[in-house]
């Protein structure tokens, strides 16, 4: 197995009142999406500060590319994008561009063309020497997405980059991470919306309180986490059915509708054997469908319908470098 | 180091952009021209003043005193006969403007003193006081002959006296006079004020402009906090020195051009009578520049730490009160310490760091001190900002990341203890 991109070892961080990530361990393989996901407050800003050291972790290490230290040491190699982003409101959008690029360690004239060249893709040309308060909020969005990988890294750490974007930027932002990895860029992003992690993500980690709760890649969490589900639907007769979902060491659990049902599959059991077992009922099957769980539904599950809506940490609170 | 560069570069390059940096440019220089050159067209009080002498009296003196007005700078004058109505059709002449007023004589005038002038415009200083300077003469020649002095004697005792006042600097007369000496010292006091709180309060907006963005995030993954305040206090300090190079250049211009700039201006001024420019050596203003250095890394780095502790502009502008009011001691100190440059309070005043960038340039024109002194001074002053940007550098790099409520003074503690 390749060297991990990222390897977080135990981070804990201590906050006034109250501990923001406590003993977190994570690790991103190279070339995948990795997703952390949490609801409101869990941490994963605190944690992604402390990868990208913008704050100092009490206790534990963060590796990035192998090599000791957090990302301002690698900051070359690292795209990042935080929550709350913002640009100088009265520069023009190539010098903030180039600015921000000349920070990361690029030329100041490759920074021109390659800022020259994003502004030209994205449409945004003609904007290139006006203020950054000429434009919209969508267009600033933008300028923010070209800023971060400007300076071509191996590494794109995104902050809730889904948090205000309308369904159409989001689809392109979808669509450019994809790209990136193609392209063999490792991309971690944070989100508390399960939907887009379950569209996007290789691996994931899932933290609440500070804590992970799970992590893994996306399907094998599906399987751990999930339970395994069958959702049957008869064509009228439902013959001996009933004997079969009452079999423990088949059927772990159902739901019965009537005329459709939903099992979750017994621990040491398979979804074909419960197959056999109706068929041989005599019951007529209109539909038997083997359904993994949403990652929204494994999510509330772990983290607990009232963490699940958030809690109430007080803001950023105090950040302490 | 390249990464700090780019934070100079940008602070450099976008303040120097703006309107704001060339509207000072240019006013600095017309303000400069200003105190050149309007005393000098003040005190030509609109040019020569056509009046009548309304000769009262019986002796040659009415005649006398028309002449002298004539030969001086201000007036031109005929004499006339004093006669009835004549005061009221003069008085209808100055009304008309065809004449700028007229000073009535008479036998009194030597025995009282007394002599009377009216005219549209009074106030001139210049003409007035060249007005009662030949009628005293006059007076005082007239009283002599009729005492019986001779003439010529009178003449010869008559001369004006006219105070030199020199400065004597580090056992060396200097071309300096006491009025320029003051002046030079003030205008120094005025401009390091304006300029360390003008360009700390700019390092102080750049830094809350970054908090308030939130693109401070994004900087501080990049490079340390240090790194940032460090650039950006550079970039704005290179802005301040721009600024001064700008007005040094177009302020020398001025001066060593001002005879031809007056001549087009006003026609036939010489320059040289009225504002003297007192002569600045090379060593008073490598001392304010390096004074000026010092002050502006002291408190700017107290304004970064202020801006970085703020999350607004009111919060802000509050926030820096104490650091102005600091600055504003020495300053207000600029008349005990040209003074009494050599008091325990002026010698304090220039030792301790938040007061010596004002106080030491002040006492260094106003006196003659010892290099030892300036040396100490600067030393002390390096030391405060090394111990100022530490603790300013803690505050910031905590309060660049903070939201919410402003620190309380014992927070403030805590961050500079972490």
């Amino acid at each position: 197995m390749p060297e991990a991109v990222v390897a977080v070892d135990r981070i804990t961080k201590r906050f006034a009142g109250h501990t923001a990530v406590d003993a977190l361990s994570l690790s991103v393989a190279p070339g995948i999406i990795y997703g952390l996901l949490g609801p409101n407050g869990a941490g994963k800003t605190t944690t992604i500060r402390m990868i990208m050291s913008v704050i100092v972790p009490d206790e534990g290490t963060v590796r990035l590319f192998g090599t000791m230290g957090s990302g301002r040491a690698q900051s070359a190699r690292i795209g990042f994008l935080p929550e709350e982003r913002g640009l100088y409101p009265k520069m023009r959008v190539l010098d903030v561009l180039v600015f921000l690029a000349e920070t990361k360690g690029v030329e100041r004239r490759v920074a021109r063309a390659k800022g020259t060249e994003w502004l030209e893709r994205l449409g945004l040309a003609d904007w290139r020497m006006r203020k950054v308060s000429d434009l919209s909020k969508g267009m600033q969005q933008k300028v923010q997405f070209i800023s971060t990988i400007l300076h071509d890294p191996d590494l794109v750490i995104l902050d809730e980059p889904f948090s205000g974007l309308d369904p159409v930027n989001s689809q392109v932002l979808r669509d450019t991470v994809v790209d990136w990895r193609r392209r063999g860029k490792t991309i971690l992003f944070s989100t508390h919306i399960m939907e887009h992690a379950e569209k996007l993500c290789d691996q994931l980690c899932i933290i609440a309180r500070g804590k992970k709760l799970v992590d893994g890649a996306l399907s094998t969490v599906k399987e751990q986490h999930g339970g395994r589900h069958v959702t049957v639907a008869f064509d009228g007769n439902q013959g001996a059915a009933a004997q079969v979902f009452a079999d423990r060491r088949l059927v772990a659990r159902v739901q019965d509708f009537g005329q459709e049902a939903e099992l979750e599959i017994a621990p040491e059991a398979d979804a074909q054997e419960i197959l056999r077992a109706l068929v041989g009922s005599g019951a007529r099957l209109a539909r038997f469908e083997l359904v993994r769980p949403s990652l929204h539904k494994i999510f509330v599950d772990l983290v607990g319908p009232d963490a699940a809506t958030a809690a109430a940490v007080p803001g950023v609170g105090e950040a302490r470098a | 180091m390249r990464k700090v560069w780019a934070v100079v570069r940008r602070e450099f390059v976008e303040r120097v952009r703006t309107r704001w940096f060339w509207v000072s440019a240019i006013l600095g220089p017309v303000f400069f021209a200003g105190v050149v050159f309007v005393p000098i067209l003040l005190a030509r009080g609109g040019g020569i003043r056509r009046i009548v002498v309304v000769d009262g009296t019986t002796s040659a003196l009415g005649e006398r005193v028309a002449q002298v007005l004539s030969a001086g700078r201000s007036f031109r004058a005929e004499r006339i006969v004093a006669g009835v109505g004549a005061l009221d059709s003069l008085t209808a002449e100055v009304g008309a403007k065809r004449l700028d007023g007229f000073l009535v004589v008479s036998n009194d005038l030597i025995e009282t003193g007394k002599a009377e002038y009216r005219g549209s415009n009074v106030s001139s200083m210049q003409a007035m006081e060249e007005l009662q300077r030949a009628l005293s003469r006059l007076v005082v020649k007239a009283r002599l002959e009729r005492e019986g002095v001779d003439a010529g004697v009178v003449d010869r005792a008559q001369i004006r006296i006219d105070l030199d006042t020199k400065k004597i600097s580090r056992g060396r007369t200097t071309a300096e006079s006491a009025g320029g000496t003051f002046f030079v010292a003030y205008i120094m006091a005025v401009l390091l004020f304006m300029a360390i709180l003008l360009y700390g309060i700019n390092v102080m907006s750049s830094v809350l402009e970054e908090k308030t963005t939130r693109i401070v995030e994004v900087l501080v993954s990049s490079l340390r906090p240090f790194e940032l305040m460090l650039g950006k206090v550079l970039g704005v300090g290179a802005v301040s020195f721009f600024q001064f190079f700008i007005w040094g250049v177009s302020g020398r211009l001025l001066l060593t051009q001002r005879q031809a700039l007056l001549s087009r201006m006003a026609g036939d001024v010489d320059a040289s009578r009225a504002f003297q420019m007192p002569h600045i050596p090379a060593g008073t203003i490598a001392i304010f520049l390096g004074f000026f250095l010092g002050g502006f890394l002291l408190y700017s780095a107290m304004f970064a730490a202020v801006g970085a502790m703020s999350s607004n502009e009111q919060e802000a502008r509050q926030a820096q009160q104490p650091v102005t009011y600091l600055l504003m001691i020495s300053y207000l100190s600029i008349f005990a310490l040209t003074n009494d440059p050599n008091s325990s309070f002026s010698i304090w005043l220039s030792m301790i760091p938040f007061t010596s960038p004002i106080a030491m340039p002040v006492r260094w024109t106003a006196g003659s001190l010892p290099m030892t002194e300036v040396v100490l001074s600067l030393a002390l002053l390096a030391l405060g900002i090394a111990a100022v940007t530490w603790v300013a550098a803690k505050i910031y790099r905590v309060g660049i990341l903070m939201t919410g409520k402003r620190p309380s003074l014992k927070e403030l503690v805590r961050w500079v203890r972490a």
